[in-house]
């Protein structure tokens, strides 16, 4: 037991050294590196959420992109009707997409694998064009998602690309540290019981349905923090910045991050990032045609998930402490 | 305990900023972004695959083609111009995550041409165009909310706004149709609601609006649906406000269905060629009536038209002439003017100001007269009124173009006076 | 009351169209246990070998065989060479949920990235073989042309095809075995990857089918971002997951009933009611019966 409590401390304070990395990082690179830092940050959370309900609790979603959506209009009505701090706007996030995941996760429960990603991707379709049924939602332009300026204590030389890196990274941080403890709480050992055997985890008196349930909710609240972080990230949150090609992209990342741990996250989050602007200066590199420039990202993207799939389908980490050791 | 970490770490990352910025603030901030002796590099960012892309997509390589036809010609003021291509996707995230590449990476001295209204929202806003003091050229969007000078200073539109569109079509249906019934076909979001403000201050009342979900027209039977709901309603004129997809669909249908009412068309979805690749065969297309502010793309008497054709097959593999390319190419001949205007010291500032100071003298295909001015970074202000033939094309009524101008708000729609400037010499504006 | 009876003639003709989609992932389901994604992407590519035909030989009654045919041998490479090592290497651990769907996600960007670099992004035609007029009644026209009758006799032959072939023929009773219980079936001697194979095999064909006729019935613009192609894979498999995804009825009864829906909301109620109309029908169905309208029982399902 004393054995689980230092690791506990250590992990915390590695939590803590990765974000002095982070914060030495953030000041030593440029301003594109920094904007693509916060989308980064923004994308381990949403992939982290992904990861929660598919490797841990065995359901598949195909529609987090609708998730998002709530968060991100739940921050922005609370920023421009209330006024609220900005951390208020990312709790109140967190919540109505919470809020939205339980009723989905009621839902979802009694759904086995294909009628759940059926009913996921026929939501993420749905959902965003309600914003043009309702006016207060400000249509398909959407509506203004402004954080405000840096602190003036941090100078004046802090531009808001930082600040927004700053925002991210720090709920990342918090919310991989938080999701990190929860996994190894007895909701976490539940969980993978029931994702490996649900029968005899039904014997042994666990409420199989409930948990699930729990687990949606707790997922759909990271994706509403997600998705308040991406709308901050483009000032503003509109229907067309939650298409199914969204959707599509997070469990993309969550398959390239290998599902079955949190530890690889970074690496679907980064990839995501980085593929386009690689695709970018190959094409430009090899002066390809406009055909292939055009096409070269979702040649990589989709090519890298096929590789992933047939090679490490578990993911790169989990692969790595295969070799290490036969049982985790 | 979070708090008093985060103000520790703070100091240290300021020792650490303070630290880089010497490094790097060293060498003094030289020339503008993008800009040499003999070049200039613009950057846009457009849809060029993705469910929007449809069309869209030969905007930019209508721009290049152009900025080549310049360049060959000795550039403008001794630089050349050259341009940096994105794909957006229609996504604004993707939007906002490419402006900034073409900001912060390429180095871009100006964004041109951005698509759609909540993609250049973000833009704006994200990417802090307004404090960087980043010109957005002509932006693609009729959306009338980017006429605020003080929300988006550095943008320019070329469009006429959708909502001095419903004015005209307003105006044309009270001279005509004064007493009949009307139907309107429209897009359910911005697009839509500019409109209807528009029909609104023209005080015309519908027998019946349709409004349907953007992205909805692709879906088997949706615009059945529309022709059945019309015939129904048995309207004597029907005005089709939507996207070229929409509009097609729903004629098409029309077409299937045998209805043949008083079609009036708006310029978004109007686009004969469009039309006619979509299967709207022409004749059954032929005595509508259509809007445009620029001359049709099938008047090769234009001799913007027809320098744009030229261009067009020797610079653009002579990829099918339509109002897209002439859209494309519009704005950068509009753009060569500009940074002609700004002189040889250019800067952003100056180029601004330049389009402030001379703009609404600018010479280009566009039939109606350029507003932008020092108060307004609105083009166009207004279209012209025609009736589509046997062969798709639309033409002005009686030969002669009747232009209608008016603008955003309450103002009135007045027949415009405005005489193009002629073109210069070649097309040649440099 | 005419708008009643053309209503109803939209709704049948669109769901018959969801319904060759949806039946393409019911097989494709019933051979290999996956669903599908890249069922629209293959579609849309047989599509485009539909269009080069009619390019070549302007011949759309030569095009529609060829893309079924394409479909098929798209379909059959697919699984022998990417599904049958894929399930191998994912068969366990919760990446077997969701491994395959994945999997056919990144297929689907493939192949569109794939007709991207050899047709280009921009929009080709092709041309509808029949007369899209509809047919008149006195003044009124019907919303049923030529073209429509077209597809709903050929959606109806392929079914009836597909039924026949799935119940009457040893090939049918050794899909059906191979998917409920492969291990059973290689003892009584059936070659299962073979019968897999030929599963997904005559999915693409339906596929092919369905995007020739699609294309033909919507405006013929094609292009690798198609709108109608997106809408094809998410409405046909809404489709099929209302219908139940084992039952080949089902995905038609399932096509049918969404078309209908559809039609009657976008004629009744509202116009931009259409993608939440599609998801609120989901989820009541699923709601009443958690395994689609034609559920087996239980104890049958693998």
């Amino acid at each position: 037991m004393h054995n689980l409590k230092a690791s506990n401390i250590s992990r915390f304070f590695g939590f803590i050294l990765f974000g002095v990395i982070l914060l030495i990082v953030g000041n030593s690179v440029d301003e594109l590196r920094v904007y693509q830092g916060a989308t980064v940050a923004m994308y381990v959370v949403a992939i982290s959420s992904i990861i929660l309900l598919t490797g841990y609790s065995g359901q598949v979603s195909l529609g987090h992109g609708a998730l998002l959506a709530v968060g991100g209009y739940g921050a922005a009505l609370l920023r421009n009707n209330f006024n609220a701090p900005v951390w208020l706007c990312f709790a109140g996030a967190v919540l109505l997409a919470a809020l939205w995941g339980a009723l989905l996760g009621a839902t979802a429960a009694r759904l086995s694998g294909p009628y759940l990603a059926g009913t996921t991707l026929a939501l993420a379709v749905g959902l965003p064009s309600i914003a043009n049924q309702f006016k207060f939602l400000g249509g398909e332009q959407g509506l203004i998602f402004d954080i405000g300026l840096p602190p003036a204590s941090l100078g004046e030389m802090f531009s808001l690309y930082k600040w927004f890196f700053w925002i991210a990274s720090l709920a990342a941080l918090i919310s991989m540290w938080w999701l990190q403890n929860l996994l190894r709480s007895r909701y976490g050992r539940v969980w993978r019981a029931i994702r490996t055997q649900s029968i005899a985890a039904e014997l042994a008196g666990i409420h199989v349905a409930r948990s699930k349930i729990l687990a949606f909710t707790v997922s759909a609240g990271l994706a509403g923090l997600a998705g308040a972080l991406l709308s901050m990230t483009i000032s503003t949150v509109s229907p067309g910045a939650f298409p199914l090609t969204l959707s599509f992209a997070l469990a993309t990342g969550a398959v390239i991050s290998g599902v079955t741990t949190l530890g690889g996250v970074i690496i679907g989050a980064v990839t995501l990032v980085a593929i386009p602007e690689i695709a970018d200066s190959i094409a430009h590199r090899i002066g390809a045609s406009e055909n292939v420039t055009n096409n070269l990202p979702g040649l990589l993207v989709s090519g890298l998930l096929i590789l992933t799939v047939l090679f490490v389908p578990n993911g790169p980490v989990e692969q790595m402490k295969h070799r290490k050791k036969v049982h985790i | 305990m979070i708090g008093k970490n985060r103000r520790k770490l703070s100091v240290a990352s300021a020792v650490i900023a303070a630290g880089s910025l010497l490094l790097t603030a060293m060498p003094a901030q030289a020339a503008e972004p993008g800009l040499t002796a003999s070049s200039i590099k613009l950057g846009i960012t457009i849809p060029m695959t993705g469910i929007a892309s449809p069309g869209y997509n030969k905007i930019p390589g209508a721009m290049k083609a152009y900025f080549e036809y310049v360049n060959a010609n000795g550039g403008v003021n001794g630089r050349k111009i050259t341009l940096v291509v994105k794909d957006d996707q229609y996504i604004p995230t993707l939007a906002v995550a490419k402006a900034n590449e073409l900001i912060l990476k390429d180095k871009v001295f100006a964004l041109i041409g951005t698509l759609g209204t909540a993609s250049n929202k973000a833009i704006a806003r994200s990417a802090q165009l307004k404090t960087r003091g980043i010109p957005a050229l002509f932006v693609n969007t009729g959306f009338s909310g980017f006429a605020d000078k003080k929300a988006y200073p550095t943008s320019f539109s070329l469009l006429p706004s959708y909502q001095m569109e419903a004015k005209v079509i307003g105006k044309y249906l009270d001279e005509n149709f004064a007493g009949k019934k009307v139907a309107l076909l429209y897009q359910d979001d911005d697009f839509g609601v500019d409109a209807l403000n528009g029909f609104k201050q023209a005080k015309i009342d519908f027998a019946i609006k349709i409004p349907y979900a953007s992205g909805s027209q692709g879906v088997a039977g949706v615009a059945g649906t529309w022709i059945t709901k019309l015939q129904a309603a048995a309207p004597d004129v029907v005005v089709l406000f939507g996207v070229s997809s929409a509009t097609a669909a729903a004629l098409g249908n029309a077409y299937a269905y045998k209805y043949a009412p008083k079609w009036i068309l708006g310029s978004v979805g109007g686009d004969a060629v469009t039309l006619a690749a979509n299967k709207v065969p022409p004749v059954f297309l032929a005595g509508a009536k259509g809007l445009s502010f620029a001359p049709s793309p099938a008047d090769a008497t234009d001799e913007y038209i027809k320098m744009f054709m030229d261009v067009n097959a020797t610079y653009n593999k002579g990829v099918a002439f339509d109002n897209n390319i002439v859209a494309g190419m519009t704005s950068a001949f509009l753009a060569v003017q500009a940074i002609k205007s700004a002189g040889p010291n250019l800067t952003r500032k100056g180029l601004i100001a330049a389009i402030e100071k001379n703009g609404a003298t600018f010479a280009n295909p566009g039939l109606t007269p350029l507003g932008f001015s020092s108060t307004s970074h609105v083009g166009a202000t207004g279209y012209w009124i025609g009736t589509y033939d046997t062969s798709g094309a639309l033409k002005p009524d009686g030969g002669k173009y009747t232009v209608y101008t008016t603008d955003s708000g309450n103002g009135p729609v007045v027949l415009s006076t405005y005489k193009r400037p002629a073109m210069p010499a070649k097309g040649l504006p440099n | 009351m005419f708008q009643i009876l053309n209503t109803f003639l939209i709704g049948i003709t669109s769901g018959s169209i969801y319904a060759l989609m949806a039946i393409s992932m019911v097989l494709v389901w019933r051979s290999t246990r996956v669903v599908n994604f890249a069922q629209a992407g293959m579609a849309l590519l047989s599509t485009y070998f539909g269009y080069e035909v009619v390019n070549r030989f302007d011949s759309y009654w030569l095009a529609l065989p060829v893309a079924m045919i394409s479909g098929a041998v798209v379909a059959a490479f697919i699984e022998l060479v990417f599904m049958r090592v894929l399930l191998k290497h994912s068969n366990s651990g919760p990446i077997a949920s969701i491994a395959p769907i994945i999997a056919t996600l990144g297929l689907l960007g493939l192949i569109k990235a794939f007709i991207g670099f050899f047709w280009g992004n921009q929009d080709v035609n092709i041309e509808s073989p029949l007369s899209t007029v509809g047919f008149s009644i006195g003044t009124q026209t019907l919303s049923l042309s030529p073209m429509k009758l077209l597809i709903l006799i050929a959606v109806s032959m392929l079914l009836l095809v597909l039924t026949f072939v799935f119940q009457k023929t040893n090939i049918g009773l050794a899909l059906r075995a191979s998917a409920y219980a492969p291990e059973i079936s290689r003892l009584a001697g059936i070659k299962v990857d073979l019968v897999r194979t030929f599963g997904w095999a005559l999915a693409g064909a339906a596929g092919g089918a369905a995007g020739m006729l699609q294309t033909a019935n919507g405006n013929g613009a094609l292009s690798p971002d198609s709108l109608e192609f997106s809408l094809l894979l998410a409405f046909g498999f809404i489709a099929a997951v209302i219908g139940g995804l084992d039952s080949l009825l089902g995905a038609v009864f399932g096509a049918l009933l969404l078309g209908l829906v559809l039609a009657f909301v976008l004629t009744y109620v509202g116009g931009s009611l259409v993608f939440i109309t599609a998801f609120v029908l989901l989820l009541v169905v699923l709601i009443v019966r958690p395994a689609g309208l034609i559920s087996q029982k239980a104890g049958r399902r693998a």
